[in-house]
């Protein structure tokens, strides 16, 4: 599993962007993860709450949200949210709700995302 | 006073590696270099089978090596006579762009013609990194059990070439070789899905059609 290396490349992520902001302190941190992503969102948080000691990050809200998948079917019109089958990370099986297929263009689903983050200045 | 601020970040880590994906294949691209990113399960023949390769054609042919420690594929690559670069991974389950750029500026490009990537014997977390090869080729074989392919999805939806490996070893081990294949097909049915036995040299050749295949395509 990569999460402990996905994990260090957000922090260096929020430390940089926070850096250039001048931030004293970063108190929230929101990441977008796909549901497409070989990533557990609750092993990745754990992760990130061990690795962020020390640093700006140490006291933030890590807020992970899920990101679901979203196609356009390459077999019929349809653009939308895909059929996974009730399966959730790891074993998502996209197909199209319209016509069955899996001859599609995934949209989103496949993002490990650093969004925002809410920083403190002097 | 301290003031709380909201900054937009938007920096996606998965893009960021694609990004260095596309870079890698114009390096490649400028030297006329066609690559391979050979993927699969630990043990299936990634090796075994690049080796096969090596003795079969006459293209020249380049081999990243990326293991969890390198030396071992490298060493087994190097008694071929081909130009080598081992990339230990360390404790990460998968190669990424960069690690691969770097092994890039070590191999002598201009020099070949094919260029295999054989990355860590793992189904799940090279889906997730892009490395900018040419093509996919996904190993696995019947000693993983027949129902490989239905635990691992994403990886065979995103192949352009899958080897069903050590099917001399099919009944031994009591898997259905031909369902593997159909459950391929249902999630991907453009894939080319190739039976093989690395030790009695069954499909063996229909694998270096199929690269031919890919080559000439490109
Ligand atoms: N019976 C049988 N054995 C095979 C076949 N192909 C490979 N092997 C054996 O399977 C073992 C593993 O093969 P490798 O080529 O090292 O597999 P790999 O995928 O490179 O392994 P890792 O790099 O460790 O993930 C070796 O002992 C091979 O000789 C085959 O078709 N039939
Ligand atoms: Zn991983
Ligand atoms: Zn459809
Ligand atoms: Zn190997
Ligand atoms: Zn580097």
């Amino acid at each position: 599993m990569h999460e402990l290396s996905m994990a260090q490349a957000i922090v260096d992520t929020v430390l940089d962007a926070a850096e250039k902001n001048n931030a004293t302190e970063v108190v929230e941190v929101t990441i977008e993860v796909g549901m497409l992503t070989m990533l557990n969102p609750e092993q990745l948080k754990f992760l990130l709450d061990v690795i962020v000691e020390d640093t700006l990050l140490a006291n933030a809200e890590i807020i992970i949200e899920d990101v679901p998948v979203e196609i356009d079917c390459r077999s019929c019109d349809y653009t939308g949210l895909a059929n996974t089958d009730g399966s959730d990370h790891y074993l998502s099986i996209v197909k199209c709700p319209q016509c069955d297929e899996r001859n599609v263009e995934i949209l989103t689903g496949k993002e490990c995302n650093v969004k925002t983050i809410k920083i403190e200045k002097e | 006073m301290h003031k709380v601020a909201e900054v937009e970040v938007q920096h996606d880590i998965m893009v960021a590696n694609k990004k260095l994906a596309r870079k890698n294949q114009r390096i490649l691209d400028k030297d006329r270099v066609f690559s391979v990113d050979v993927v699969g399960a630990i043990g299936s023949g990634k090796t075994s089978l690049i080796e096969a390769i090596i003795d079969a054609v006459d293209y020249k042919i380049g081999v990243i090596a990326g293991d969890v420690i390198s030396k071992y594929d490298a060493g087994r690559f190097e008694n071929h006579n081909v130009p080598v670069v081992g990339l230990n991974t360390g404790k990460e389950c998968h190669l990424d762009a960069h690690l691969v750029e770097h092994a890039l500026h070590d191999m002598p490009l201009e020099d070949i013609d094919v260029l295999f990537i054989e990355n860590v014997g793992n189904l799940i977390c090279p889906v997730d990194f892009d490395l900018g090869s040419h093509m996919r080729m996904v190993v696995i074989s019947v000693t993983e059990g027949d129902d490989t392919v239905e635990k691992h999805p994403l990886i065979f939806q995103d192949a352009d070439l899958v080897v069903i490996n050590k099917v001399d070893l099919a009944e031994a081990v009591g898997a259905d070789s031909d369902k593997m294949v159909r459950d391929v097909k249902e999630l991907n049915s453009e894939v080319q899905v190739i039976k093989t036995s690395l030790k009695t040299g069954t499909g063996f050749d229909d694998v270096i059609k199929a690269i031919d295949g890919f080559i000439t395509d490109n």
